[in-house]
C-alpha cells in the first residue's frame, strides 16, 4: 500500500546571520526563545502583545512534520485568541464536545465535555500540529518588528550568568554568539538546554506502548473521541480514533505485552490492523497511510522551571501522557503564564520574584496534569495485572451499571486553578459562587457598551494584556476612587483597565442575560481583579480602592 | 460517593492488589468481598450483587 504525504505544504526558510561584531550578534537581546514549536511561538506572541521584542531560535527550516499534538482545548483557544491567531484554528480545526467508548462490540460510555451557551469557544478542536504551528507562525510574522525568527539555527552551548546568558549558535549560514538577558527554553522533550544545564526530568515512564498511525480517509463520521477496548478487530488491544481536518484520521492502538515494537511499526504489520478497524467501524472508503510512529507514556517533570536566567516551558520542562491531551495544551498554558511575567520584569515594572511564581504556578499545574494524566494512562495502558483486571471488570459492568462509567471517562484536560499561588489575594472573601483567586475567568455573554454601539460579546472580551478590574454595579458606573487606579498605575507604566459591569443598565458592559451576577456571586460593589493571563488574582465585596492597588502591588513585588 | 471518591477507591484498590502480587490477586479480592459483604449487612442485596457479578460468565442458551 502506497504512503501519501500530509495534505499540507510547509514553507521552508533559509538560515541567515544577523549583523555581527567580533563573531557575536551586534545587538544584545532582552529575551531569546529556543525552540519554535507551539510553546516558543506562543511565548514570542505573548511578549509581543506587551511590546517586548524577542529572538526565536528554531533548529528546523519549517513548521513541524508528522503526528504530534492533535487536540486544542478551550483554554488554549482562549489564549490563542489573545495572541491574535484564533481565526485559523476555528476555520480549519474540527470542533467536538464528546466521545464514545466501546467494550468489545457494545457502547459503554457516551461522554460530553462541559459545554453550554455561555461559552464563546468549543471545548476542543482537532487539528494537526503543523496547522497549530502555522497559524501561530502567521501571527508571529505579522509582528516581524518584534519577533525575529532564526531558522535552521541550533544551540551548541550556553554560558549562564547572573545577569543573562551567551548562547553559542550554529547554522548553515555560519556560527555566532548571542548575548541575551533571558532565555526561554521551549526546545522540546529532548531539550538541549536542559542537558546543557545538567538538569534531569524526574518521574515515571510507563511500559505500555501505542502505535500511532495517521491515514487519509474520506468519511462523514462526526468528530468525537472514539475508544475501543478489546475490540473484535484487535482483541486484547485498546484503540483510539480521532478525526482531523483534511480527511486525516489519527489512530492509536496499544501493543500487547511482549510484542516487538520495531516489528509492530512495519507497514506490513500495521496495515492489516488498520483495515480490520475500518471494517469493524463500517468505513468502506479507500484509504492511505501517511505516518507511523511508536509512543510510550511518560509522566516526568523538572522540579523547578526557573533556573537563574533560563526559564523552561512545555515539553522541555515536563512530559505528560498523551491520554487526556495535556501535552501541547499545558505548554500553551506555560507560555501564557510566562509571557506577561517576563514582559513585566524586562520592562522593570515588576521584581524578578514574579518569575519564581511562574515556576511555582506551573510546577503545581504539572502535578495536577500528571495526576489526571496518570489516571488516564492507568486505564488506557494498565501498568499491572491489577489495573488490567479491574479495567476488564469496569468495562464488563459499565453497560448495565452506569455508576462505574465515570471510571472510563478520559478526563480530558481542563483549566488549572492556581489554588496555592503566592499571587492570590487574601482568602475568606464571603463569596458563595464565582471563580476563586487563582482560577480562570469562566466565560459568560455580556453586552459590551463601551466604544460605540452596544454589541453582543463575552466577559473575557473585557480583558487584555493588562490587569483588568471588573467593577460590578447596578448601572455600570465605576466609583471615582477605582477609576483613578487606571491613571495611578499608568504613571508607573503598568496597564490597568477598570471595566464597569451593570446589572440593569450599562456604561462598560451590561449583564443582559442576568446570568453573570449569580455566576460570579456578584452584587453591586463587587470587584474582581484579573491578571493579564485571565486568572483571578483577588475579589472583594466593596473594597477600598487602596485594597485593590495593594493586591496589584503584591503581584509586582512578588 | 462522588465520581472523584470512586476514582480514589478504585485506584487504591488497584495499587494495593498490585503490591499483593498477581498470585494473591484472587485471595485479596475474596477478602475484600467478604469485608464488603459484612459492611453491607444486607443479605438480599449481597445475594443480588453475587448474581450480577456472575452475569459475565453465564452461558447463553
Amino acid at each position: 500500500m502506497e504512503f501519501k504525504p500530509y495534505p499540507f505544504e510547509a514553507k521552508h526558510y533559509d538560515a541567515r546571520l544577523p549583523a555581527l561584531e567580533n563573531g557575536a550578534d551586534a545587538q544584545r537581546h532582552a529575551v531569546t526563545i529556543v525552540g519554535g514549536g507551539p510553546v516558543g511561538l506562543s511565548v514570542a506572541l505573548g511578549l509581543a502583545r506587551h511590546g517586548i521584542p524577542s529572538v526565536l531560535i528554531e533548529a528546523d527550516s519549517s513548521v513541524c512534520h508528522g503526528s504530534r499534538a492533535i487536540c486544542i482545548s478551550r483554554r488554549s483557544l482562549e489564549i490563542i485568541e489573545r495572541l491574535g491567531a484564533l481565526d485559523g484554528f476555528l476555520r480549519t480545526g474540527l470542533p467536538w464536545s464528546g466521545g464514545r467508548s466501546y467494550y468489545r462490540d457494545a457502547e459503554v460510555l457516551h461522554f460530553t465535555m462541559p459545554h453550554d451557551d455561555n461559552q464563546k469557544l468549543p471545548p476542543m478542536v482537532n487539528l494537526a500540529q503543523y496547522h497549530i504551528e502555522q497559524f501561530l507562525l502567521d501571527a508571529a510574522e505579522r509582528h516581524a518588528e518584534l519577533i525575529d525568527i532564526r531558522w535552521q539555527t541550533r544551540v551548541a552551548g550556553i554560558e549562564h550568568r547572573a545577569d543573562g546568558a551567551t548562547l553559542h549558535l550554529t547554522s548553515p549560514a555560519g556560527d555566532y554568539a548571542l548575548h541575551t538577558g533571558w532565555v526561554v527554553a521551549s526546545d522540546g522533550g529532548r531539550s538541549t538546554l536542559r542537558d546543557a544545564l545538567g538538569l534531569k526530568l524526574q518521574g515515571t515512564s510507563y511500559e505500555g506502548r501505542y502505535v500511532i498511525v495517521d491515514i487519509l480517509l474520506r468519511s462523514d463520521r462526526p468528530t468525537e473521541r472514539l475508544a475501543y477496548f478489546d475490540p473484535p478487530c484487535n482483541p486484547g488491544s485498546t484503540v483510539l480514533v480521532h478525526k482531523q481536518p483534511d480527511d486525516v484520521w489519527r489512530i492509536d492502538y496499544q501493543l500487547r505485552d511482549g510484542e516487538d515494537g520495531e516489528a509492530a511499526v512495519r507497514p506490513e504489520n500495521v496495515m492489516p490492523r488498520v483495515q480490520a478497524l475500518l471494517d469493524m467501524m463500517g468505513e468502506r472508503g479507500p484509504w492511505s497511510p501517511v505516518w507511523i510512529t511508536l509512543y510510550k507514556a511518560n509522566a516526568l517533570t523538572l522540579d523547578r522551571y526557573r533556573h537563574g536566567r533560563v526559564l523552561f516551558a512545555g515539553d522541555a520542562a515536563h512530559l505528560v501522557p498523551i491520554f487526556g491531551v495535556r501535552g501541547a495544551n499545558s505548554g500553551i498554558d506555560d507560555a501564557d503564564n510566562l509571557a506577561w511575567k517576563l514582559a513585566f520584569v524586562v520592562r522593570g515594572v515588576a521584581s524578578e520574584g514574579l518569575l519564581d511564581t511562574y515556576s511555582d504556578e506551573r510546577v503545581f499545574a504539572t502535578h495536577e496534569n500528571l495526576a489526571y494524566g496518570t489516571k488516564s494512562t492507568e486505564f488506557m495502558a494498565p501498568p499491572s495485572f491489577a489495573f488490567d483486571l479491574m479495567r476488564t471488570a469496569v468495562l464488563g459492568l459499565a453497560g448495565t451499571h452506569p455508576a462505574v462509567r465515570s471510571l472510563i471517562n478520559p478526563r480530558q484536560t481542563s483549566a488549572i486553578t492556581y489554588a496555592e499561588s503566592p499571587l492570590n489575594g487574601a482568602g475568606a472573601d464571603g463569596f458563595d459562587a464565582g471563580p476563586v483567586p487563582g482560577a480562570v475567568l469562566p466565560d459568560c455573554p455580556v453586552e459590551i457598551v463601551t466604544g460605540g454601539a452596544p454589541r453582543a460579546g463575552h466577559l473575557t472580551d473585557l480583558t487584555g494584556p493588562r490587569f483588568t478590574v471588573l467593577a460590578f454595579s447596578e448601572d455600570g458606573s465605576v466609583p471615582a476612587g477605582l477609576a483613578a487606579l487606571e491613571e495611578a498605575f499608568a504613571r508607573r507604566e503598568v496597564a490597568l483597565r477598570v471595566a464597569g459591569i451593570g446589572r440593569s443598565s450599562g456604561r462598560g458592559a451590561l449583564d443582559r442575560t442576568g446570568r453573570l451576577f449569580p455566576m460570579y456571586g456578584a452584587r453591586p460593589r463587587t470587584v474582581y481583579l484579573v491578571r493579564p493571563d485571565g486568572h483571578v488574582a483577588a475579589r472583594w465585596h466593596g473594597p477600598a480602592p487602596a485594597e485593590v492597588a495593594a493586591a496589584i502591588d503584591r503581584i509586582l513585588q512578588a | 460517593m462522588t465520581d472523584a471518591d470512586l476514582d480514589i477507591v478504585y485506584t487504591t484498590l488497584c495499587h494495593t492488589m498490585t503490591q499483593a502480587g498477581e498470585a494473591n490477586g484472587p485471595l485479596f479480592l475474596a477478602r475484600f468481598a467478604l469485608l464488603a459483604i459484612e459492611r453491607m449487612g444486607d443479605r438480599d442485596g449481597a445475594l443480588r450483587l453475587i448474581g450480577e457479578a456472575a452475569e459475565a460468565f453465564r452461558t447463553v442458551g
